[in-house]
């Protein structure tokens, strides 16, 4: 009962995360889960293998995107301040 | 071409059977598909979503479910299920603090979830509409074995 309410109040107040670079690091997991939640809709039949392959293809192309995004937004903000 | 329904209820039992599969998605994640029989599909998903969801709660605290600071969070939210709306009720007179980066974090993940979850709901009254579950259910289970 006391490992229940110990796990509840760890609900009642937000975790540490600094503003830093690392924090953009959580976009990982949701990444991962919007992969494997649009693939288990749009996949017609579910071959265990064959979801998990083109889950992870999805996340990697998308991972992919966002670390282009974020050179390419880096080296505008990098000309105009230079 | 647009996918044909395959099964053979009149079209007010249909109406009904979109409709309950719809609000079973809606109060649990995963439930619509698993009532039309795609239970793999199902449990991956109420898996997935009910797992980012939790993690935007506990990252950000139960503060990030604010109907009356941040509506239009709360509006993508509460398309998870609608016990979202008791979490609201709780923390509708604050006392739960909500700050910084943890807060777009937990409001992200959990508007997130709600809206992969509106995704879920759409997909399982179109396969419900189509028949799919009845259909290729038993490809499914050769393949688990």
């Amino acid at each position: 009962m006391a490992d229940c309410g110990f796990i509840l109040a760890a609900f009642t107040a937000p975790v540490e995360i600094g503003t830093t670079p690392s924090s953009m690091l959580w976009m990982f997991p949701l990444l991962a889960a919007i992969a494997l939640v649009y693939k288990a809709t749009k996949m017609r039949v579910l071959f265990t293998k064959k979801y998990l392959q083109q889950s992870a293809l999805l996340f990697l192309s998308v991972s992919g995107f966002m670390f282009m995004a974020i050179a390419v937004l880096n080296l505008l903000s990098w000309l105009i301040t230079s | 071409m647009a996918d044909q329904p395959t099964n053979n209820r009149l079209p007010l039992e249909q109406g009904l059977w979109l409709i309950t599969v719809a609000l079973a998605a809606w109060m649990i994640p995963g439930a619509g598909h698993f009532l039309i029989r795609e239970r793999k599909r199902g449990v991956i998903l109420f898996a997935v979503i009910t797992t980012l969801f939790v993690i935007g709660l506990y990252v950000g605290s139960i503060g990030v479910v604010d109907w009356v600071g941040g509506r239009i969070w709360f509006y993508a939210q509460v398309l998870y299920s609608p016990a979202v709306g008791l979490i609201g009720n709780v923390t509708k007179h604050g006392g739960y603090p909500v700050y910084g980066r943890p807060a777009d974090i937990g409001q992200i993940y959990t508007g997130i979830a709600g809206l992969l979850n509106l995704l879920c709901v759409l997909s399982a009254v179109y396969m419900a509409y189509c028949g799919r579950g009845e259909m290729i259910g038993h490809e499914e289970e050769e393949d688990n074995g």
